[in-house]
C-alpha cells in the first residue's frame, strides 16, 4: 500500500470509490464534474502552481495492484478566500448575588478563529480494507507530508468531525437552529456545503451569540459530539495530539479538533534518515515512511529498523517509495512507542 | 356613588387587600405593607410637587365606594418609564437572513432586550374588584387617568404606553417564562413577578439575556404567548384599544404580554374631552353617560354620571355628584362621553 497524490487518470476509480462512501461524505460529492475539477486542482497543487489559500492536496491509497482503496485530503488554508465559520462553545454567567442566583449558560459564539489554519478532511477507506495499518497510513501520511513541507501549511491542523445525526441523516442540532434560518433540511444544506457554498450558508446565520439553553434538549446533547462513524478517526488523531478546544461545526455541532503542527506526534517524532535495504527482523516496528518528494510524493507503512541514521527496509518497500538505497526518507514509527505522558 | 381620587395613607389597609387579590402580572401592586406605604407616600409627594416637565412622579389613584366606604379598585400613572430605574422590554423584530448567491431571503423574528420605551408615560397597576369587571366603573378607573393627563399635560410625556398582563395558567405557569426567563432567572414565574413588584429590580439587569432570542427556536406554547393577553387582562386592553392605543413590536420580558402605545394628543379621552363649568342642580333630561373630572391636581376627582350636557353650556350636576367631585357652582370640570 502507498499513499500518493491523486492523478487525473484516477478519476474513474475515484468516482467509484466515492460512490461507495455514500451521501454522508459531503466534502467529496459523487459528482463527476466537480470531482474532476478537484482532482485537476489537486494536481496543480502538488505541482506548486497554486497559492496556499487555494491549495488542496488530495491523496489516494493504492495497493500493489494499482487499485484505489482510499482517499484523504489536506487543505492548505481555510478561510483565506471566503470566510470560515465555527461556533465556539463559551460561557455566559448570569448572577445576582442579592438573590443568590447564579446560572452558567453555555453560549455559542460565531467566529472565524480557524482562518489560515490547514485542514485535514475527506478521508474514506473502502470497508474491506479497514485492517492492519491502512487507516493510519491514509490518515497519518498527511501529517508526515506536513512534517516534510511545514512552510506550505498553517500553524495548526484542524479536522471537522461529522456531528451526530440519525439514520435518516437528520441532525438534531440543525433542526433546532440552522433550519430556522435557512428554511431547508440538513441534507440539502449539507449538500450545498459540499458544493462549496458553505460560507454563503453561514452568512444566513445570526451573528449574535446564541444561548444553548434555548436549543432543544436533543440539540444541546449533541454539541461537540462526533458521529459514531468518526470514532476510529477521532481515536487516531487524539493519539497524535489533536484535541477539542471548544470549536464546533455551525451546522451539525460536530467537534473541530485541532493541534499545533509542531506538537503533532508524527511531525515531532519524524526524522530524516538514509534508506538502506536489508532485512528488518520480524519484531521490527512498523514505520511510516515518506520519500520526501512533493509532486512525486509516496508514503508507505512498513516494518523497518533504525540503525544510527539509517533506516533498514526490505526491497519491496524501497520499490514502493520509488527510492534507491542511500536516498533520504522522512520516517516515524507508525505507533507512538513512548508511554503517554501523564498530566501532572 | 363611586369616585376616583388620589390615594391617601389611610387607604393602606384596604389597598393591601386589593393588592392581595390582584393578578400576578400586575407587578406594580405588591402585597407588601412597607412597599405599599412607600408607594402611597411617593404618590402623595408627586401630587404635591410643582413640576415643569415629566420626571419620576407616580400618580396613584383609588376607586372608592362612598356609600360603603370601601376601596374597589386602583390604577396608576408613572410620568416617565425608565426615569429612576431602567424600563426593560423585549423588542420583537425580524432578523433578516439573506444570501444572494443562494437566492434566499427571509426574516426570522428575534426578541432583543431594550430600553426603547423609556421616557414614555406608563399606565399601570390597573386592578378592579371582581364584581365591577366590565362595568362602566372599569372605564372610570382606567380612563380617568387619561382625563388627568389631559388636565395636566405638562406633567406627562408625548406618548403613553401600557403593558397588558400576558398569559399564565390558573396554576401560575407562564409558558413564555418557562421557555425564556426561567433559564436565566432560575425562579418560578410567580416569584419573579413578586420580586419585580418589590422594585429590587437590579436583579433584572444582572440576569437578563443580553443576546437576541430567536422566536422559532422557542417551543410552540411559548411562541403562542407572544402578544397573548391574560383573560383577566382583556378588559384593560379593550378599554385602551378603544382609546386609540395600538400594539407594537414590544412585549413584556416575563410573560410575553403585549404593549399598547399611543401618542398622547391623539388619545380619544384627551383629544375629545370637553371642559366646562359646574352648575349644581339635577339634570332633568339625563340622556348621556359621561366620565366627569374636576381637573384638579391633588384634589383630583372623577366619577361616572348621567347628564344632560350641551356643549358650551354649564354642566348640571346633582348635589351628590358635586359632593363627590368636590366642586361648586362655576368650578371647572372636564367630561367625555362614556
Amino acid at each position: 500500500m502507498i499513499v500518493r497524490p491523486v492523478h487525473v487518470t484516477d478519476l474513474p476509480a475515484l468516482l467509484n470509490l466515492v460512490h461507495q462512501a455514500g451521501p454522508g461524505f459531503t466534502t467529496l460529492p459523487a459528482n463527476e464534474e466537480r470531482l474532476a475539477h478537484r482532482v485537476r486542482w489537486a494536481q496543480r497543487t502538488f505541482a506548486e502552481q497554486v497559492e496556499r489559500a487555494d491549495a488542496d492536496y488530495l491523496f489516494v491509497l493504492e495497493d500493489d495492484d494499482q487499485q484505489l482503496v482510499g482517499v484523504s485530503a489536506l487543505v492548505g488554508a481555510v478561510g483565506l478566500r471566503e470566510p470560515w465559520y465555527n461556533y465556539r462553545v463559551g460561557l455566559t454567567v448570569s448572577s445576582s448575588p442579592d438573590l443568590g442566583i447564579r446560572r452558567q449558560i453555555p453560549t455559542l459564539f460565531l467566529n472565524n478563529e480557524m482562518t489560515g489554519q490547514s485542514e485535514i478532511c475527506s478521508l474514506f477507506l473502502r470497508p474491506d480494507q479497514r485492517q492492519g495499518s491502512n487507516g493510519r497510513l491514509l490518515s497519518l501520511g498527511r501529517l508526515l507530508f506536513v512534517a516534510e513541507f511545514p512552510h506550505l501549511f498553517g500553524d495548526k491542523l484542524i479536522a471537522e468531525l461529522r456531528g451526530s445525526a440519525d439514520e435518516q441523516g437528520c441532525s438534531p442540532f440543525w433542526d433546532s437552529l440552522g433550519r430556522h434560518f435557512f428554511k431547508m433540511d440538513f441534507s440539502h444544506a449539507d449538500h450545498l456545503s459540499g458544493l462549496g457554498s458553505k460560507s454563503f450558508i453561514a452568512e444566513l446565520m445570526p451573528r449574535q451569540p446564541l444561548y444553548t439553553c434555548l436549543l432543544t434538549e436533543q440539540a444541546q446533547a449533541v454539541i461537540g459530539k462526533a458521529h459514531p462513524n468518526t470514532e476510529p478517526a477521532l481515536k487516531i488523531l487524539t493519539a497524535e495530539g489533536f484535541a477539542h478546544k471548544g470549536y464546533i461545526d455551525i451546522f451539525d455541532a460536530g467537534p473541530v479538533i485541532e493541534a499545533p503542527v509542531s506538537n503533532i506526534r508524527t511531525v515531532r517524532d519524524s526524522q530524516p534518515l538514509v534508506l538502506a535495504i536489508g532485512t528488518p527482523d520480524e519484531e521490527a516496528p512498523v514505520w511510516l515512511i515518506h520519500n520526501r518528494r512533493l509532486e512525486n510524493c509516496r508514503i508507505t507503512a512498513a516494518q523497518a529498523r533504525q540503525v544510527g541514521n539509517s533506516l533498514i527496509v526490505d526491497r519491496l518497500t524501497a520499490k514502493r517509495l520509488q527510492l534507491q538505497p542511500g536516498n533520504s526518507v522522512r520516517a516515524v514509527p507508525l505507533l507512538n512507542q513512548q508511554p503517554q505522558a501523564v498530566a501532572a | 356613588m363611586l369616585v376616583l381620587r388620589p390615594v391617601e395613607l389611610t387607604d393602606l389597609p384596604q389597598l393591601q387587600q386589593l393588592a392581595r387579590d390582584s393578578l400576578v402580572g400586575v407587578t406594580s401592586l405588591p402585597d407588601d405593607t412597607e412597599c405599599l406605604r412607600e408607594k402611597i407616600l411617593d404618590s402623595c409627594a408627586s401630587f404635591e410637587k410643582n413640576v415643569e416637565g415629566h420626571g419620576p412622579e407616580n400618580y396613584f389613584f383609588v376607586l372608592e365606594d362612598l356609600t360603603r366606604e370601601r376601596l374597589v379598585g386602583c390604577s396608576e400613572i408613572l410620568a416617565t418609564a425608565g426615569f429612576s430605574e431602567p424600563f426593560y422590554s423585549l423588542r420583537n423584530r425580524h432578523f433578516t437572513s439573506a444570501s444572494r448567491e443562494l437566492n434566499i431571503e427571509h426574516g426570522v423574528p428575534a426578541l432583543s432586550l431594550c430600553h426603547d420605551l423609556s421616557g414614555h408615560t406608563l399606565l399601570r397597576g390597573f386592578h378592579i374588584d371582581a364584581a365591577l369587571v366590565r362595568t362602566r366603573f372599569s372605564e372610570l378607573l382606567s380612563r380617568a387617568r387619561l382625563l388627568f393627563i389631559a388636565a395636566h399635560s405638562q406633567r406627562f410625556s408625548e406618548a403613553v404606553i401600557t403593558e397588558i398582563v400576558g398569559f399564565s395558567s390558573d396554576e401560575g405557569h407562564s409558558p413564555f417564562w418557562d421557555a425564556v426567563g426561567k433559564h436565566f432567572f432560575d425562579l418560578p414565574y410567580v416569584e419573579a413577578e413578586r420580586l419585580c413588584g418589590l422594585e429590587s429590580r437590579t436583579f433584572l439587569a444582572e440576569l437578563m439575556p443580553q443576546y437576541p432570542i430567536y422566536v422559532p427556536m422557542l417551543p410552540q406554547a411559548a411562541q403562542d404567548c407572544i402578544g397573548r393577553i391574560h383573560p383577566d387582562g382583556q378588559e384593560a386592553f379593550d378599554i385602551l384599544e378603544r382609546e386609540g392605543f395600538e400594539t407594537n413590536s414590544y412585549i413584556d420580558l416575563f410573560d410575553g404580554g403585549p404593549t399598547l402605545y399611543a401618542r398622547t394628543p391623539g388619545i380619544r379621552s384627551i383629544a375629545q374631552s370637553q371642559t366646562g363649568t359646574a352648575k349644581p342642580g339635577a339634570s332633568i333630561d339625563a340622556r348621556g353617560s359621561y366620565l366627569v373630572s374636576n381637573d384638579s391636581l391633588k384634589d383630583y376627582r372623577a366619577i361616572v354620571a348621567d347628564l344632560d350636557y350641551q356643549a358650551g353650556q354649564p354642566v348640571g350636576l346633582s348635589a351628590e355628584m358635586c359632593a363627590a367631585l368636590n366642586v361648586t357652582e362655576g368650578s371647572p370640570i372636564r367630561l367625555i362621553a362614556l
